[in-house]
């Protein structure tokens, strides 16, 4: 079809909201993250790439970046594993009753913004003397835990919430992809001999494919840019600034302490390392899976 | 054979059900305590913690929230701001996806490819030119910062597309025939032809917009503009020594999309698998 009125109609405003918000700001990041900029202030100079130099030098950037690594991979590879196997689980069962019921069940926390379920572990699951978790461990025998308060457990706690949270997505899309794989492909299994954990790896997750890296690529970029717990569940970055991360030290930088030039670079890091991850799904996209 | 099979599939399945009803518990548990101690009061919560249900029933936590705070503007807000949005996304994704998919003009896969690239733009590495420009255009801790910026959806005009490349040829054919105009087209054939992507796609903006605490945080200020994730955190800092209110707060924030979220699950589950497959 070629109707140029229609098709300039539709497409004008469109291209003129997206260069307005989308790549206009990315200009304006890049311009501020060579400035010594302070939207306080009138005095804004042009210092050039000092914003990134300081970057090598930063103590609590570097603590950020660790931070955030340890974070993500632990808690990517935890909610792989166990999104996988849970819904392996779930496809045992014939009845759509029970399937339906536990992929609800783990998606619920899905649904609740972050920041409200952030606020229910910090008050009422977390804290040492009064919080759940410690009440159930004395239960059955364990010592508390000081999960918000001690440096080196603060990262555990926030991995066990994000679980929590996000495992959820990943059952979800899991099951889908292992209610795809036909069921011959399993029997002929079976004729083999093979055994439970001999099918899941041979079959189920060769299978998978696609949607595995898919679900892989988009659970890091996720992660690499969660805020609220970091912001909510614990406060002032945790002891030490033991759970400060990138996003969360890029806000701080520049709506607490002002700095939009520094936070601009710090901001250019964490863009970099979303943009390098995407392109690596961007490839992924090109590789189809028929069963 | 056929015997021995079947029992062992009964004991791999009981114990499959006895990890998954575990797991279940433990990801219900939080709720339930959630909910037990919004009805219980700050007092008995700190000096009674081991009690699983309150030993004596309050609302007064509910009832603190309801009238001690502008709940019901941030009740407003986050309906005007999730409804227009998504009624607009739901829109502009699939007029555009329509015209990328079906129309020949020369910047066509140049306009695409650009589409695709918005998608990987990271919100957490662009909340200060973000937050820059809608100074600048005087939005600051105004409502509609959170509304008009995010009009266009990549993924969302991706998702439209690739439906409405499968759409089959013969029913734009017969319509052109009928001399039918492009408008009449998108909502007579484009529309009803990809109902499924457009309710995976409600669900995941409505969910984004609705639960998005980030953007808020940056362009609002005041109290009384704040969307409810915002003002969660906000009411939970304004009420530190109250346990019972903020409990009751969270609750009031979360149950009712749970209890939207349980009623048309079957629709939510579908929608997200098949955004992920896609």
């Amino acid at each position: 079809m070629k109707n140029k009125k229609f098709v300039w109609a539709v497409m004008l405003p469109a291209m003129l909201h997206i260069l307005v918000f989308i790549i206009v700001p990315i200009g304006i990041g890049l311009v501020v993250s060579f400035f010594n900029y302070n939207p306080l202030s009138s005095d804004n100079t042009f210092i050039g790439l000092e914003n990134f130099r300081k970057l090598f030098l930063d103590a609590d950037f570097r603590l950020a970046m660790k931070n955030t690594l340890i974070f993500v991979l632990a808690t990517v590879f935890l909610n792989i594993a166990l999104s996988l196997l849970t819904a392996q689980l779930i496809s045992y069962f014939k009845s759509n009753k029970v399937r339906s019921f536990f992929r609800m069940v783990f998606f619920l926390p899905c649904i609740a913004p972050m920041v409200a379920t952030s606020v229910v572990f910090s008050r009422s699951i977390f804290p040492t003397a009064t919080g759940f978790l410690n009440m159930m461990l004395n239960r059955i025998g364990l010592p508390s835990v000081n999960w918000l308060g001690d440096p080196k457990v603060i990262m555990i706690s926030l991995i066990i919430y994000t679980l929590w949270v996000d495992v959820g997505y990943n059952i979800v899309l899991f099951s889908a992809g292992i209610d795809g794989i036909p069921a011959y492909v399993y029997e002929a299994a079976d004729l083999d001999g093979a055994g439970e954990w001999r099918k899941f790896r041979k079959v189920t997750l060769p299978l998978l494919g696609r949607s595995f890296q898919f679900v892989i690529v988009q659970t890091l970029i996720s992660h690499f840019q969660m805020f609220a717990q970091f912001s909510v569940l614990i406060l002032k970055d945790g002891p030490q600034n033991s759970g400060l991360v990138l996003s969360r030290y890029i806000y701080k930088t520049a709506f607490e302490y002002k700095d939009m030039g520094y936070a601009s670079a710090v901001s250019m890091v964490l863009f970099i390392i979303i943009i390098i991850l995407s392109f690596i799904e961007q490839k992924k996209h090109n590789v189809d899976w028929e069963y | 054979m056929k015997f021995i099979k079947d029992k062992k599939n009964l004991k791999i399945r009981t114990a499959a059900f006895v990890c998954l009803f575990l797991a279940a518990v433990i990801f219900l548990a939080p709720y339930f305590w959630m909910l037990s101690n919004s009805f219980k009061s700050t007092k008995e919560i700190l000096m009674e913690p081991a009690n699983m249900l309150p030993k004596q029933f309050t609302v007064s936590g509910y009832v603190k929230v309801l009238t001690k705070s502008p709940f019901f503007s941030w009740m407003r807000n986050s309906l005007v701001v999730t409804i227009v949005d998504t009624l607009v996304i739901l829109f502009t994704s699939s007029i555009i996806g329509f015209v990328l998919s079906k129309y020949k003009f020369r910047l066509n896969k140049f306009i695409f490819t650009l589409i695709l690239l918005t998608m990987m733009m990271p919100t957490a590495a662009m909340m200060i030119p973000n937050f820059l420009l809608i100074s600048r255009l005087g939005w600051y801790d105004k409502i509609i910062s959170l509304i008009f910026p995010t009009f266009i959806n990549a993924f969302g005009i991706f998702l439209c597309k690739q439906f409405i490349d499968d759409l089959p040829k013969e029913l734009f054919e017969s319509a052109m025939l009928d001399n039918a105009s492009d408008f009449k087209i998108y909502y007579r054939i484009v529309l009803p032809g990809i109902r499924p992507a457009l309710g995976s796609l409600t669900i995941f903006t409505f969910l984004g917009i609705w639960n998005d605490y980030q953007t808020p945080l940056i362009y609002l200020n005041s109290a009384k503009n704040m969307t409810l994730p915002l003002a969660m955190s906000y009411f939970s800092t304004q009420h530190l020594s109250d346990l019972s209110a903020t409990m009751a707060a969270a609750s009031l924030i979360m149950i009712p999309a749970s209890v939207v979220f349980i009623i048309f699950q079957k629709q939510f589950i579908k929608g997200i698998s098949m955004t992920g497959m896609k």
